[in-house]
C-alpha cells in the first residue's frame, strides 16, 4: 500500500470512490466533472504551476498488488480565498447586573470566516474493505491521516501558519441533523443533503447570502441542537482521536450546517511535522521479515513522484534509514536518496 | 362629577391601590409606596418648572370622582420617554437574504433593541378604578393628557408613543417573556416587570441580549405575541387608534406588548380642539349636545372635565356653574374644549404600520 498523488488516469477510480462516501462527507461529491477538477487542480499544484495559497493536493492510497485505489485524503493549501469559508464560533456573553444579582454567561454562536487562509486537511476516506479487522494490521487509516504531516513539514514554506480538519456533526437513526433542522432549515430553502452538496461542490456564496449573519443565542436552540454542538459523529471518532493526538483541538469553531467541531492548531506544533526527521536511505538486498503492526511512515521529498509509506525500520543512529528492495521501490527511491521518516508511536514531547 | 387635576401628596393612598389594581401590573406603576411618593413629588416639580423644552419631567394626573370625593384614577406624562436613560424596544426589521446561485428571496424577520422611542413623548401609566371602566371618565383620563399637551407643546415632544400591555396567557405567564427574556434574566415576568417598575426598565435593558433576534428561532407562541396587546387593554388601544395613533414597528422588550405612535399634530383631539370664551348658564337651560373635555388654561392647577359642547351662536362655550367652578372659570375666561366622541368607526380604521420616520 503506497501513497501518492491523484493522476489523471484516476477520475473513474477517483467517482468511485466519491459514490461510497455517504451523507455528512462534503468534500467527495459524486460528480464527475467536479472530480475531474480536482484531479487537474493537483496535478498543477505537485507541478506548482500554481501559487500557494491555491493549493489542493489530492492524495490517494493505492493498492499496488490490485492497482485499486483504497482510500484518499487531501490538503488544501489555504481555504477561504476563492470562496468563502464559515464557521460558527461558540462564544460566551456574559450578562451580568450586581443590582439584579445576575450573573450570566449565554453561549452564542458568531458567523466566522477567521479561519480564511489556514491550510485545511480533508477528504479522508478509506474503503470499508481496507478497513476492517483483517486489515488492521497494515493501518491504512493512519497512514492516510499522517502523511499529510509528513507533506507539510516537507514542503513548509508552500503552507500557512495554522491547520484545520473539518468533523462531520452528529446525525439522528434517520440520517437528519438535529443542528440543522432547528437552525440552518429555518434560513435554507433546502434540505440538508442540497445544501451539503452545493458545498461539496464549492458552490457555496448561497451560503453567506442566507446565512443569519448576527449571533445566535444557543439558548434559542433546542435541546437535541444544542447537544449536537462541538459533537461527532460516531464513525468520525477515530479520526478525531487521531487528530488529537497529533496536537489538533477545538478551540470553539463549528460547521454552520451540522454543528460538528473544527480542529485545528499551529502546523509547527504539530505532533508529526515537529517529530518527522530528514534521512539517508540504504537499500539493502532481499525482503526483510514483514512486522506484525507498522511504526515508521516515510514519505519522499520531491514534489514530482511523491509517495508515502509505512517502512520496517527506523533510522540508525547515523541517521539511516535502510530499506529492503520492495520498501525502496515502492516509494521509489534507492540508495543515497532522502527520506523523511516518522515514529508514529513517539509521544509528544 | 368627575374631573381630572395633577396628582397631589394626600393621593398617595389611592395612587398605592391603583397600582395594586392594574391589570395586568403596569411597569411604569409599581405598587410601591416609596416609589409613588417620588412619583407625586416628581410631578409637582415638573407642573412647577419652567420648561422650554421637553426632558426628565414627568407629569401625573389623577382622575376624582368628586360625589364620592375619592381618587379612581390616574395617567402620567413622561415628557421624554427616554431623558436620562434610553427607552428601550425592540423593532420588528425585516432582512432580505436573496440567492442568486439558488434564484430565492427570503424574508428574515428580527427584532432589534432600539432607542428610537425615547425621543418621543410617553403617555404611560394609566390605572383605572374597576367601576370606571369602559365609561366616559375612561376616555377622559387617556386622552385629558392630549388635552394637556396641546396646551403646553413646547414641554412636550412633536411625537407621542404609548406601550400598551402585551398578551398573558391565562395563567399570567408572557409567552414572549418566557422565549426571550427568561433565558437572560431566569426570573419569571411578573417578578422582572415589577423590578423594572421599581427600579428602571433601561437598567433590566442593559443586559439583554444586544444582538437582533430571529423570529424563526422563537416558540411559536412567542412569535404570535408580538404586537398583540393584552385582551383588557384591547378597547384601550382601539380607541388610541382611533384618535390618530398608528401601530408602529415597535414592541415592548419584556412582554412584545404593541408601541403605538402619533405626530400630535395628526390626532384627532388636537385637530378639532378649539378656544371657547366661557358662558355660565344654569344647568337646566343648557341645550342638549355631544360631549366634550373641556379644559382651563391653568398649568399647575389644570383640570378637565366632561361637559357639553353647548356653543352658543357668538360661539361662546357654555358652562353649569358646577363646571365652571370645577374648571376654576368666570364668565369670559376661555376654555379648550374637543369632542370627546371620535371620527370615523373604530372598525373601519386599519392602521397598519407606519412606514414613515415613526
Amino acid at each position: 500500500m503506497r501513497i501518492r498523488a491523484i493522476a489523471e488516469g484516476d477520475l473513474d477510480e477517483l467517482q468511485a470512490l466519491a459514490r461510497e462516501t455517504g451523507v455528512g462527507f462534503t468534500s467527495l461529491p459524486d460528480n464527475r466533472e467536479f472530480l475531474a477538477a480536482r484531479i487537474a487542480a493537483t496535478v498543477a499544484a505537485f507541478e506548482e504551476r500554481t501559487p500557494v495559497d491555491q493549493r489542493l493536493y489530492f492524495f490517494v492510497l493505492e493498492d499496488e498488488e490490485s492497482g485499486r485505489l483504497a482510500g484518499c485524503c487531501a490538503i488544501e493549501g489555504q481555504v477561504g480565498r476563492e470562496i468563502p469559508f464559515y464557521h460558527y464560533r461558540l462564544g460566551t456573553l456574559a450578562h451580568s447586573s450586581v443590582q439584579l444579582d445576575l450573573h450570566r454567561t449565554i453561549d452564542t454562536l458568531f458567523l466566522s470566516s477567521d479561519h480564511t487562509g489556514d491550510a485545511e486537511v480533508a477528504s479522508l476516506f478509506l474503503r470499508p474493505e481496507y478497513r476492517g479487522a483483517d486489515r488492521r494490521h497494515q493501518r491504512n487509516g493512519a497512514l492516510l491521516s499522517m502523511m499529510r504531516w509528513l507533506f507539510m513539514a516537507e514542503f513548509r514554506d508552500r503552507f500557512p501558519d495554522k491547520v484545520l480538519a473539518e468533523m462531520r456533526g452528529v446525525f439522528d437513526e434517520r440520517g437528519r441533523s438535529p443542528f440543522w433542522e432547528c437552525l440552518g432549515s429555518h434560513f435554507f430553502p433546502l434540505d440538508f443533503d442540497q445544501a451539503d452538496r452545493l458545498t461539496g461542490l464549492g458552490q457555496k456564496s448561497f451560503i453567506g447570502e442566507l446565512m443569519p449573519k448576527f449571533p445566535i443565542y444557543t439558548p434559542f436552540l433546542s435541546e437535541a441542537a444544542r447537544a449536537c454542538i462541538g459533537q461527532v459523529h460516531a464513525d468520525t471518532r477515530p479520526a478525531l482521536a487521531m487528530l488529537k493526538k497529533e496536537g489538533l483541538r477545538w478551540e470553539g469553531f463549528i460547521d454552520i450546517f451540522d454543528g460538528g467541531p473544527t480542529v485545528e492548531a499551529y502546523i509547527d506544533d504539530v505532533r508529526g511535522v515537529r517529530l518527522s526527521q530528514r534521512c539517508r536511505v540504504e537499500v539493502s538486498a532481499g525482503e526483510s521479515a514483514p512486522v506484525p503492526r507498522p511504526r515508521w511512515l516515510a514519505a519522499t521529498t520531491g514534489m514530482a513522484g511523491f509517495r508515502a509509506a509505512w517502512v520496517s525500520h527506523g533510522p540508525d543512529t547515523q541517521g539511516v534509514v535502510t530499506l529492503d528492495e520492495v520498501e525502496a521501490q515502492r516509494l521509489g527511491v534507492t540508495s543515497g536518496d532522502t527520506l523523511r521518516l516518522l515514529d508514529t508511536d513517539e509521544e509528544a514531547r | 362629577m368627575l374631573v381630572i387635576r395633577p396628582v397631589r401628596q394626600a393621593d398617595l393612598p389611592a395612587l398605592e391601590r391603583l397600582a395594586g389594581c392594574a391589570t395586568p401590573r403596569l411597569t411604569n406603576l409599581p405598587a410601591h409606596r416609596d416609589r409613588l411618593e417620588e412619583r407625586i413629588a416628581r410631578s409637582q416639580r415638573a407642573f412647577a418648572a419652567e420648561v422650554e423644552m421637553p426632558g426628565d419631567e414627568h407629569y401625573t394626573f389623577v382622575l376624582e370622582d368628586l360625589e364620592r370625593g375619592e381618587v379612581v384614577g390616574t395617567a402620567t406624562i413622561r415628557a421624554q420617554a427616554g431623558a436620562r436613560e434610553a427607552y428601550y424596544t425592540y423593532r420588528q426589521e425585516t432582512l432580505i437574504h436573496a440567492s442568486q446561485q439558488l434564484d430565492v428571496r427570503r424574508e428574515v424577520p428580527t427584532l432589534s433593541l432600539s432607542h428610537e422611542v425615547s425621543e418621543a413623548t410617553l403617555l404611560c401609566a394609566l390605572s383605572i378604578d374597576a367601576r370606571y371602566k369602559g365609561t366616559s371618565a375612561e376616555s377622559l383620563l387617556r386622552r385629558a393628557r392630549l388635552m394637556f399637551i396641546a396646551q403646553y407643546p413646547e414641554r412636550f415632544a412633536a411625537i407621542l408613543a404609548m406601550a400598551f400591555p402585551g398578551y398573558l396567557d391565562g395563567q399570567g405567564e408572557s409567552p414572549f417573556w418566557n422565549s426571550v427574556g427568561r433565558h437572560f434574566f431566569v426570573r419569571d415576568y411578573q417578578e422582572i416587570n415589577y423590578l423594572a417598575g421599581v427600579r428602571s426598565k433601561s437598567f433590566i435593558a442593559e443586559v439583554m441580549p444586544q444582538f437582533p433576534l430571529y423570529l424563526a428561532l422563537l416558540t411559536p407562541q412567542a412569535r404570535a405575541a408580538i404586537g398583540r396587546e393584552h385582551p383588557d387593554h384591547e378597547p384601550a388601544l382601539n380607541e388610541m387608534l382611533a384618535e390618530g395613533f398608528l401601530r408602529s414597528r415597535h414592541v415592548d422588550i419584556f412582554d412584545a406588548g404593541p408601541v403605538i405612535k402619533a405626530e400630535r399634530e395628526r390626532l384627532a383631539s388636537f385637530r378639532r380642539a378649539a378656544w371657547h370664551p366661557v358662558r355660565i348658564r344654569p344647568a337646566h337651560t343648557l341645550p342638549d349636545a355631544e360631549p366634550a373635555m373641556v379644559a382651563n388654561q391653568r398649568l399647575g392647577d389644570f383640570r378637565c372635565v366632561v361637559a357639553r359642547y353647548a356653543l352658543s351662536p357668538t360661539g361662546q362655550l357654555m358652562l353649569s356653574p358646577a363646571h365652571a367652578e370645577r374648571l376654576g372659570v368666570e364668565e369670559g375666561r376661555a376654555v379648550l374644549a374637543a369632542p370627546l366622541s371620535l371620527p370615523g368607526g373604530i372598525d373601519e380604521h386599519d392602521p397598519g404600520y407606519d412606514e414613515g420616520e415613526l
